[in-house]
């Protein structure tokens, strides 16, 4: 083995939000890239992004506009996003059209002029957009090519960092000498998946670093484009190590039955159906967590915010005061065409605002309701991502799931996730002395003990509370329907209140 | 629709740092003239020829309305200004009014630029074809000399 040093590749920011993660941590400097999309995904505004992130006085950026959109109208409307600093130009960003040249000239003279200004700006980021259209006149393919390689060289060895923007269909992917040349191919895509729109990203090609494979969703908004990478940035991080710190429900029987509260990092599932108490424990979870110095996030889909610290109140649970101390963020996720990726984003920014410890998802099925169609479909796959992602950082997430009570069955989740959760508490109703009482268990605790005992709880002013002990007296709780293993004494009358009624 | 007071003092400004710049016994359209052409290569490096052809185009329609001697005025499709400085003064008072057809012409392509791509933009593009000027932002009609 060689001592000598290898080259070290700079690798700049690409100005939009997320995609450095994506891209391995930045665009190789003196890359040669290709931008490629349908009109309208989102190119130039990306090349914008970089062009202002990188262009100084002293290595300036030259933005070289073709036919295609006027420059005009690009100007006009490219300003509009909040990334765009007017002051930046003419000094450290030129714009240059070329569109006389292609008009009137051929690929040599277009490659002449780029060489001129190049030389004469000495410029760190050049773009052609849109380099396609210069290429529609009739040429050989090898007038093309010999174009292409040629302006990589010359601008290579300029130590420019180049992109080139081209509308280029899926179909044109393959076989097409231009990408060959290229050392970063990126893809930008616009789908309409019924009502909604689904923009993704892909990186099919970047030369001397690892990107994150995949699509990637993006969305575009004043401040230009936001990627939300599929790993959500998650990849460079070290996981927490496996703890051994248990965290309390604030119920103190059913840390109990927990063998001392959830394993701290872990994925908790709570399932029941609607009224059984889901969002009460996951309140209490969140609650207790503030009181042991734990930040939390509560990602509410079903009710706003303030009414959700509303009825933490009645339970005589203070959300109000954490939110404004900084230690509790309740994120209202409504809109109706996320991605994943998105709701991930803004959940971990706020888990990295506050530090947050504790995640409580209220609900799984208003989290699916909140996606965009297109993406409900690989729901599964996707908390799959965000759990991985969010517990290897050492958060605990709490997740409720309604289920449908059934006197046959005893789901835990409609959506087949429960070899996501660690942890399975499910909640059902069940039928005794003729009233609908309510009990718990804890179905499943990955990597530790658990209680197997069914115990009864009642939703009461201070929340879940455990009552008794196991309940032996009934056979077949799980299904709803259980028989007695006692005798009832049938002169005396069931119980008024929801407590087990012990018969001798 | 008049031109704006605002671009009519920035191209009077425009039009009075170039004639400074230029000789005593430069006829006024000159000045005019080269103060159109800065402002055509200024916007057609970054937009190209058509897209300044249009602009012009647009502009001198605008002008005629307030100037009629600008009716024999044409726009070339490069953007260059044509019959401009064919214009006979015969009196002194032919003199102020070629001055003042100039002036509306560039007030028109100024406030065109404003319309489309903001005063930032604008005023960079003034930076760019007067580098020696330093346009105030605020207002962009007290231009200064730079330091």
């Amino acid at each position: 083995m060689s001592n000598q040093a290898k080259v070290i590749i700079n690798k700049l920011p690409t100005g939009v939000p997320g995609l450095d993660e994506i891209v391995g941590g930045g665009i190789p400097e003196f890359s040669f890239n290709i931008i490629a999309g349908a009109p309208g995904s989102g190119k130039t505004t990306l090349a914008h992004q970089f062009v202002f992130a990188n262009a100084t006085p002293k290595r300036p950026a030259l933005y070289f506009t073709v036919l295609g959109e006027s420059a005009i109208k690009m100007l006009r409307y490219q300003q509009q996003y909040t990334f765009f600093d007017p002051s930046k130009l003419p000094d450290s960003i030129r714009f240059i059209n070329l569109s006389q040249v292609v008009l009137e000239k051929d690929l040599s003279a277009v490659l002449e002029q780029i060489t001129r200004e190049v030389a004469k700006a000495n410029p760190a980021v050049v773009v052609v957009d849109s380099f396609r259209t210069m290429v529609r006149k009739p040429q050989s393919d090898m007038d093309l090519q010999s174009f292409i390689q040629r302006l990589a060289l010359f601008l290579a060895s300029c130590q420019a960092t180049t992109f080139l923007i081209g509308e280029y269909d899926e179909e044109e992917l393959r076989d097409n000498p231009v990408f060959t040349v290229a050392d970063g191919l990126f893809w930008l895509r616009q789908t309409v998946e019924r009502n909604s729109i689904v923009r993704k990203l892909q990186i099919i090609k970047l030369r001397g670093q690892s990107s994150v494979p995949g699509l990637h969703t993006f969305r575009i908004t004043d401040a230009g484009v936001q990627a939300f990478s599929r790993t959500f940035g998650l990849t460079a991080r070290k996981s927490n190590p496996p703890r051994v710190r248990r965290l309390s429900f604030g119920v103190p029987e059913l840390d109990k039955m927990l063998d001392g509260g959830v394993r701290e990092g872990d994925s908790v599932l709570v399932a029941g159906s609607s009224g059984t108490g889901k969002s009460v424990l996951a309140t209490q979870f969140i609650a207790e967590g503030i009181r042991h110095g734990e930040p939390g996030i509560v990602a509410v889909f079903e009710e706003r915010p303030e009414a959700y610290a509303e009825r933490a109140n009645s339970l005589g649970l203070d959300l109000e005061t954490p939110q404004k101390e900084g230690k509790l963020t309740i994120l209202y996720l409504r809109p109706l065409d996320l991605s994943v990726d998105e709701t991930m984003q803004s959940i971990l920014d706020a888990v990295q605002k506050i530090g947050a410890k504790r995640l409580v998802i209220d609900s799984l099925a208003g989290f699916e309701m909140a996606l965009s169609p297109g993406f409900r479909a690989d729901f599964r796959e996707s908390l799959y991502r965000m759990i991985f992602a969010l517990t290897g950082i050492g958060v605990t997430i709490l997740s409720t799931v309604e289920v449908d009570e059934s006197f046959t069955e005893f789901p835990f989740s409609t959506y087949s996730i429960s070899f996501l959760c660690d942890d399975i508490i499910r909640l059902r109703y069940v039928s005794i002395d003729g009233q609908l009482r309510k009990i718990a268990v804890v179905i499943k605790m990955r990597g530790g003990n658990h209680a197997k005992d069914i115990r009864e709880y009642e939703i009461t002013s201070k929340g879940v509370v455990i009552l008794g002990k196991r309940m032996t007296e009934y056979q077949a709780l799980i299904s709803g329907i259980p028989v007695s293993t006692n005798q009832p004494d049938p002169k005396e009358e069931p119980s008024p209140r929801p407590g087990i009624k012990r018969t001798t | 629709m008049n031109t704006p007071p605002e671009m009519r003092d920035l191209a009077r400004l425009l039009l009075a740092n170039e004639a400074s710049a230029g000789t005593t016994t430069e006829p006024v359209e000159s000045v005019a003239l080269r103060v159109y052409e800065k402002l055509r290569q200024s916007l057609t490096a970054i937009a190209g020829a058509a897209a300044f052809e249009s602009i012009a185009f647009r502009a001198l329609m605008q002008a005629q309305s307030e100037a009629p001697r600008l009716w024999a005025v044409q726009i070339t499709k490069d953007g260059t200004l044509q019959g401009f400085d064919e214009f006979e003064p015969q009196i002194d008072n032919d003199i102020d009014i070629a001055s003042e057809e100039g002036a509306i012409l560039i007030a028109r392509l100024l406030n065109l630029l404003y319309i489309f791509l903001g005063q930032a933009l604008t005023l960079s593009l003034l930076r760019t074809a007067w580098p020696d000027e330093a346009f105030d932002d605020r207002n962009s009609i007290h231009g200064r000399k730079r330091e």
